[in-house]
């Protein structure tokens, strides 16, 4: 439930990432505290086993910035995929405000996929929570597979409730941001809603109405804009109420098949006894390596075209407000357990100052009393 | 003391000021008593709602997600053994030492300490600083049940802004 505290001024929704074991929550995450500007992103916290497997969840927080005199955060955590840990998941979902549901494209998945769409309603219920009035998205992830689904028949077997679908390969980080902006459009909407908001701004009813499910407004809404004409295919901003008859992918469908090298990492991959087993964290930081590389080059050229106007193409680069973009950012190190940080600092010295003053005042007290029993002493002989 | 409702239990939590101020002066003067190092206070999503004391050195974000995880898995241990859940948890530590407790069913109390005090005197505190902060937070429900908790008509639409300046044309 999304908490709005008006004293420090702040909004938190927690995000969930749902999914089979091994469809690519993690990397989600992994992703996005990798390329998100370093200010807005905190720590990486990642309860795993020793073979990298969540066991419990993994959690980064992201704070949005500052949103109509609100500090806007969202806290983003993924499940365990595995079976065998269902009590977890339930308790992750606990108090949720949106659902990515994670599905792996490979086709010999399809029954997990199906299997844990099920549990998570179950789950949802379990917490007092409606699939079907909950933000929920679909990324079909590992859509680089060569044997991958198409997107008609995933939508046809997972994509219950006309949800917004992206397509992504995870570990490049396609499609991973676009998951995270319509998800979190889905959440603000519907705590507009609550609000009694309607999608352009203007009070509606009295509020803490009932919220209605996503799918439910049918009116397309008018994006800002002025008089856009209505078939063309949507731009990105327009993904986020979903389409009625076929549920349209927001990822681009043009995904480039990846190079061969990553695919067995993304799907079986060797077990943690073979002499060339990687642990995710290896991949990943290859994988990210491998990014920042391409992407220094292609961003850099990107926002000198996108930010500056032909005269000042050469400050480019330093334009935009998010600081370090990919390119300056350092390799993440991830910790396989969960760590958080020791106290180093100042707090720490300011006591061993307390301890050393009360010890002076002691030693002087002892020196005062001695002298004093001395000189009676000396007074009396 | 006010009752615990079903209601109170599906309510949103939305703080203001002045539940604020007064949960930041019982939390205060729980530290003076007690000589304990920091204590925040946590919803049992695991958002933070304020804190106090030498909080700098600590990464609270990660702290209150993960105190919240905890008290969840504990409160099934807790069904497993007959109990509804544990009202107060307890992890020592060789310099740090770390004590929870619940509050109003709803939110957590997190007591961070070192050697400076001792486990009886923060349990003993603690255990008035619940009462308090329970009192304190079944009022501030109670008051605010009434009030628009709307945040500004134009946040929607600013979000939307925002989620579009801050993904800009990341993939």
């Amino acid at each position: 439930m999304v908490q709005i505290n008006f004293a420090s001024r702040e909004v938190n929704c927690k995000l969930v990432y749902y999914g089979p074991g091994r469809c690519g929550k993690t990397t989600n995450l992994q992703v996005v505290h990798a390329k998100a500007p370093a200010n807005s992103t905190g720590e990486l916290v990642s309860i795993a086993t020793e073979t990298d497997r969540t066991l419990y969840f993994d959690f980064l927080p992201l704070d949005l910035g500052t949103v109509a005199g609100m500090r806007t955060k969202f806290q983003l955590y993924t499940v365990p995929g595995q079976v065998y840990y269902d009590a977890t998941r339930k308790l992750v979902l606990q108090g949720c405000d949106g659902v990515v549901f994670v599905a792996d494209s490979n086709p010999d998945l399809m029954a997990e996929n199906i299997e844990s769409l099920d549990n998570l309603a179950k789950n949802l219920a379990e917490n007092g929570l409606d699939i079907k009035d909950l933000p929920i998205v679909l990324q079909y992830n590992k859509r680089d597979l060569p044997n991958a689904l198409p997107v008609a028949d995933l939508d046809a077997k997972l994509n219950r409730n006309n949800w917004p679908t992206v397509e992504a390969v995870a570990v490049n980080g396609d499609g991973v941001f676009q998951t995270l902006k319509v998800i979190s459009q889905q959440v603000i909407k519907r705590l507009n809603r609550e609000q009694g908001y309607d999608e352009s701004g203007s009070k509606k009813g009295k509020p803490g109405a009932a919220p209605k499910p996503p799918a439910a407004p049918p009116p397309p809404p008018p994006p800002a804009g002025s008089a856009p004409p209505p078939p063309p295919p949507p731009p990105p901003a327009a993904v986020a109420p979903p389409p009625p008859p076929p549920p349209a992918p927001v990822a681009p469908p043009q995904m480039a098949p990846q190079p061969a090298a990553m695919q067995p990492a993304a799907q079986v991959g060797p077990q943690p006894g073979d002499p060339n087993w990687r642990s995710k964290t290896d991949v990943f930081r290859e994988r990210m390596a491998e990014i920042k590389k391409t992407a220094s080059t292609s961003n850099a050229s990107a926002t000198a075209v996108k930010d500056a106007p032909p005269a000042t193409a050469g400050a480019a680069p330093a334009a935009p407000s998010a600081p370090p973009g990919p390119s300056t950012k350092q390799v993440p190190v991830l910790q396989p357990q969960t760590t958080v940080q020791p106290p180093p600092l100042a707090e720490q010295t300011a006591e061993p100052k307390k301890k050393g003053c009360f010890g002076m005042i002691v030693f002087a007290l002892t020196l005062a009393g001695a002298g004093i029993a001395g000189s009676i002493q000396w007074f009396w002989s | 003391m006010a009752e615990f409702s079903e209601k109170m239990r599906q309510a949103r939590l939305v703080f203001y000021e002045q539940d604020i101020e007064e949960i930041n002066k019982i939390l205060s003067d729980f530290l003076d008593r007690s000589q304990a190092k920091c204590a925040l206070l946590i919803d049992k999503e695991g958002h933070l709602v304020t804190k106090k004391g030498f909080t700098k050195s600590f990464n609270t974000d990660s702290i209150a997600a993960l105190v919240a995880g905890s008290f969840a898995a504990t409160k099934q241990v807790a069904q497993l053994l007959g109990e509804t859940e544990f009202s107060v948890l307890f992890h020592q530590g060789k310099n740090e030492n770390i004590h929870i407790g619940l509050v109003a069913e709803r939110a957590l109390v997190v007591v961070i300490f070192d050697d400076r005090t001792t486990l009886g005197m923060v349990r003993l505190y603690a255990e008035e600083l619940q009462q308090k902060l329970t009192d304190t937070m079944l009022q501030s429900i109670e008051r605010n049940k009434d009030k628009s908790n709307a945040v500004s008509q134009e946040f929607g639409n600013a979000a939307e802004q925002a989620l579009d300046d801050f993904f800009g044309d990341k993939k």
